[in-house]
């Protein structure tokens, strides 16, 4: 079984006293769906996703709307962006239940497939490993039936 | 058992009213705790469900759930901010109008799900606040749908309640005085908001330069979609001659809709709220429980007592106690408690009048506060969720008077009209 703490992991997260500036910056650089957000034990309190950064970027009624491809980028964008710079994450953190270090492919596959949210915190006894995205569990899961050399637990 | 019942019910109802719980939770668990206690049988709870209204809130949902995607209603709801130019008057006539109508067609809660979010955009692009326009359109809905039998919930459980009240009976007799009270109601409110609502020429004349129908190129259907939308309409106006019930024609409807406009079956019924059909359901069953008490008789043998008999003071105690009671409950599980009552008091003869006088007042008395229909709760939260916060009593100050305006032109067309 290969164990999650051996896949590549993005040790992407922001703490929970963060704003969404901050936020939207660690996201944009870590290149993955979804960062932590920590506590000051590092442990995982939610995460902060691309669709919560679009919440925060855009005024909140759009996501009741369902017909906007009228607008332009300018009507909708103006002022909005330095407005909501200095806000703080937390509203915008989404709590999910952390995978283990110890899980298997075959569990995060099906927590992928339950969550919202396209990235899954990876921690070890509580502590925050990194940030595991679908695109990273597909890769592992393409090149071990490839029968490429995967490394194994204990090897 | 009696006091059993009247405790059940009054404590959800308290429940409902102040938002502790979830209604759907509070009606469910008090038509179980009906049953547990032995208020009612097993048979005799699953009797008390009315299964008409929900099929017609169910078909009806489904219809409305296909059809936004085409974009129509954003489309109606820019076009009507455009042709205000940016006049605030012109800009509440406008959005009150259409959410009225789409009210009596739709229903009041599906009108609101629809326009607010476009009308918080409008506001936002016009830089005016959403709050009055928002207000004013919660107000409209629930006035245009006093006009049909599908336009708000209490008119769907009085025209399954009563078959005798078809379609055009409602059109006929609520039409005409929902729309006069419309019509003076937006106007008093345009009066009103008119200084918070003043646009900037040049915000008016950039909404003016968007172009509506562009959402609507890309939509699959919309043709098809329209014309069962319609078509369902107009088999609500000729139900009596085509001897179908509401409710067959709204599940007809929503079947065609199905067949011709739904891709995914599932996906396409995951557009019913289920929770509001589970909270009429619970509604039903603790409504059964006080009937069967006998519970229902009593509140009508002391109206009449009260009353002494008179049909115009019994209807003048419907129309402002059923009005009283919405504002402070809900206009749902407040009529649902009326329905037998309004049986009781007509005994065997049908007078049509008292039910007229019980669906304005269920429907204009919610209104009054933010509690009093759902169409107010789901616009509160709306508006909530985009950030934007109307107290209880900011919505108070103007709910209540214009409720009472209402009801006035209400008495007086149920008095020159119908008692």
């Amino acid at each position: 079984m290969t164990q999650l703490r051996r896949l590549p992991l993005v040790r992407a997260s922001v703490p929970e006293t963060a704003t969404l500036g901050d936020a939207a910056l660690e996201l944009t650089r870590a290149g993955v769906p979804a960062i932590a957000v920590l506590d000051t034990l590092e442990r995982v309190r939610g995460v902060f996703t691309s669709e919560g950064l679009l919440r925060g970027w855009y005024p909140p009624y759009l996501a009741e709307l369902r017909h906007t491809a009228f607008l332009d980028d300018d009507a909708m964008l103006a002022e909005r962006a330095d407005e909501v710079r200095g806000e703080p994450v937390r509203p915008y953190v989404e709590r999910v239940e952390p995978l283990d270090g110890g899980d298997s492919r075959v569990h995060a596959a099906e927590r992928f497939l339950h969550a919202k949210v396209d990235a899954l915190p990876v921690v070890d006894e509580g502590r925050f490993l990194g940030m595991l995205s679908i695109g990273a569990l597909c890769a592992a899961t393409v090149e071990h039936l490839a029968g490429s050399q995967e490394p194994q637990d204990g090897s | 058992m009696e006091v059993a019942a009247i405790a059940i019910f009054v404590g959800a109802l308290a429940v409902i009213a102040f938002e502790f719980v979830h209604r759907t939770k509070v009606a469910l668990v008090g038509a179980a705790l009906m049953v547990i206690v032995g208020v009612l049988s097993q048979d005799e709870a699953i009797e008390a469900i009315d299964w008409a209204t929900l099929g017609l809130l169910a078909g009806m949902m489904v219809i409305v759930g296909l059809t936004e995607p085409t974009g129509v209603f954003t489309y109606l709801a820019l076009r009507v901010a455009q042709l205000s130019r940016g006049d605030p008057i012109k800009l509440v006539f406008l959005l009150a109008g259409v959410t009225g109508l789409l009210s009596a067609f739709l229903d009041n809660l599906t009108a609101i799900l629809l326009v607010v979010p476009i009308t918080l955009l409008i506001a936002d692009l016009l830089r005016v606040s959403a709050i009055p326009l928002v207000v004013v359109e919660v107000l409209a809905s629930n006035i245009g749908g006093t006009a049909t039998l599908i336009g708000d919930p209490p008119n769907i459980m009085i025209g399954t309640h009563r078959p005798e009240l078809g379609f055009n009976d409602f059109v006929v007799n609520l039409a005409p005085v929902a729309i006069l009270t419309l019509v003076t109601v937006t106007a008093v409110l345009a009066l009103l908001f008119r200084r918070q609502l003043r646009v900037d020429p040049a915000r008016a004349a950039e909404v003016g330069r968007l172009d509506p129908t562009r959402d609507m190129r890309g939509a699959r259907n919309v043709g098809r979609t329209l014309a069962v939308l319609l078509g369902t309409i107009v088999a609500f106006f000729l139900h009596g001659l085509l001897h179908l019930e509401p409710a067959v024609v709204a599940l007809g409807g929503a079947t065609v809709m199905l067949l011709v406009a739904a891709d995914d079956v599932e996906s396409a019924l995951e557009r019913v709220e289920w929770s509001t059909l589970f909270f009429f359901l619970g509604l039903f069953v603790m409504v059964g429980g006080l009937e069967q008490q006998g519970v229902i008789d009593e509140v009508a043998e002391w109206l009449a007592d009260v009353t002494g008999g008179s049909r115009v003071v019994e209807g003048m105690v419907i129309l402002w106690g059923a009005a009283a009671g919405s504002a402070l409950v809900d206009n749902i599980p407040f009529t649902a408690a009326m329905i037998p009552v309004v049986d009781s008091i007509q005994g065997d003869e049908f007078d049509d009048a008292l039910w007229w006088s019980l669906a304005l007042g269920a429907c204009f008395g919610g209104n009054a506060t933010m509690i009093a229909a759902a169409a107010n709760v789901a616009a509160t939260g709306i508006l909530e969720r985009s950030g934007q916060r109307i107290s209880f009593v900011r919505f108070l100050a103007v709910g209540l008077p214009v409720t009472v305006l209402s009801l006035l032109i209400a008495t007086a067309y149920l008095l020159l009209f119908q008692l």
